[in-house]
């Protein structure tokens, strides 16, 4: 089409036109909709698997190329790992006398103190596809969604019980996971050892600091464990999410240091409101 | 083989696009970010039938995972709109295929960000990807020519 035809300026205007009304309307939904925006979410539930089945056809032969260097990397490293591993499981087994022991010394005492722990009933394990670390949030999506029972809410952690994120988003074949250290996460936590309770929130990047402490007097510390704490009635108590590195600073798992979590489910429904 | 080349060089804007959105990394293309790049340039520097309603598909999936709700979106709607109603700057006849105009669409949208929760680690990461963009944009956009010619 002619550039200088009055047809083509005419289209050209009524598709700014367009573009130009549908700027007050996205806005409107983005102050209205916040913080579920469901219909958002609804439509993406539909276009990203669309979208992820087109490009994971297209990308095929250049992912395959990038797994397979993977691949070599990683059996060229595997008898450095072998025996790293094996003197790890030395250490591990010698420790898990000691271990056996306090355990059952912990369990004489919850009996005696008539102490309740919810746990999980059933985990879903799940892949992280893509890990969206970008501007000041830190996402991440799971290859498990409504139809392996998995929701909006729910702890997703790492395969050695330490707390990754939260699902924030959920669709019949994916989530999405906010991670410790998006912006936007604020979750109720606890000092083991101390009962000081308090809040961890995310940075942005890569990390998570403590504040708002129940106790104004603690100081925290380098090596201190943090975990989680139902005072806030969202997330189960007792996961595990960190040591504190500093006073406010805490050593949170980034989604990029693992490819594997797992989904927690609770018996108890209450346990995530 | 003729018709092949025809139909590989039709498509490949929309292509490109999904190649860059789906092959994302961490640090190096988070949330498919890269993808703005033919985004932008097959909307406006070498407008491509039917691209502006596919680029608007993928910039409402590069805010659904980098969890910033319609945010590429709103901003590709507001230039779109300008470019439609302007003809100050011809932005199809820019130098080096538009590379400035396309620095000042990321840049605009990157301070936003920037300003929307300031702390230095994010400045230093909206710097880097804003960089990176400006940077990647050019062989991007000369892969184009190669391919289309």
């Amino acid at each position: 089409m002619r550039k200088d035809k009055l047809s083509y300026k005419l289209t050209k205007i009524i598709k700014s036109v367009l573009a130009a009304l549908a700027v007050p309307v996205l806005v409107i939904y983005i102050l209205v909709a916040k913080p579920d925006y469901t219909l958002m979410n609804g439509l993406a539930h539909i276009v990203l698997p669309v979208a992820g089945f087109v490009g994971d056809v297209i990308t095929w032969p250049i992912r395959a190329i990038g797994q397979s260097i993977d691949w070599m990397r990683e059996t060229s490293n595997l008898r450095t790992e072998n025996k790293m591993l094996r003197e790890k499981l030395d250490a591990a087994l010698s420790m898990k006398y000691t271990c056996d022991i306090a355990m059952q010394e912990n369990k004489k005492l919850e009996q005696e103190l008539d102490v309740k722990h919810a746990s999980p009933y059933e985990t879903v394990i799940a892949d992280i596809k893509f890990d969206d670390s970008v501007f000041h949030h830190d996402s991440f999506l799971i290859n498990r969604g409504k139809k392996s029972g998995v929701y909006t809410g729910m702890v997703v952690v790492s395969f050695e019980n330490r707390l990754v994120g939260v699902i924030s988003d959920c669709g019949t074949h994916f989530c999405r996971v906010r991670a410790l250290s998006d912006a936007d996460s604020n979750i109720a936590i606890r000092v083991v050892g101390s009962g000081v309770s308090g809040f961890l929130h995310g940075d942005g990047k890569n990390g998570a600091s403590v504040g708002f402490f129940s106790d104004t007097q603690f100081v925290g510390r380098n090596g201190l464990k943090i975990i989680t704490s139902n005072i806030s009635g969202i997330l189960p108590s007792g996961v595990y999410i960190g040591d504190m590195i500093d006073e406010t600073r805490v050593d949170v798992l980034h989604p990029n240091q693992i490819s594997r979590v797992m989904v927690l489910k609770y018996n108890d429904t209450d346990t995530y409101r | 083989m003729y018709k092949i080349v025809n139909v590989l060089k039709k498509i490949w804007p929309f292509l490109i696009t999904v190649i860059l959105w789906r092959l994302n990394a961490y640090f190096w293309n988070p949330a498919g970010i890269l993808a703005l790049i033919p985004i932008f340039f097959y909307t406006f520097v070498k407008p491509t039938d039917w691209f502006a309603l596919f680029a608007l598909i993928f910039c409402f999936l590069i805010d659904y995972r980098s969890g910033l709700p319609l945010f590429w979106t709103s901003l590709f709607c507001v230039f779109y709109a300008i470019n439609g109603f302007q003809n100050y700057i011809d932005v199809p006849h820019t130098d080096k295929n538009g590379i400035l105009v396309f620095m000042f669409f990321i840049g605009i949208d990157i301070f936003v960000l920037i300003l929307s929760k300031f702390t230095w680690i994010n400045f230093i990461n909206n710097l880097w990807l804003f960089m990176w963009l400006s940077i990647l944009y050019i062989p991007i956009t000369a892969l184009d020519k190669k391919i289309t010619q």
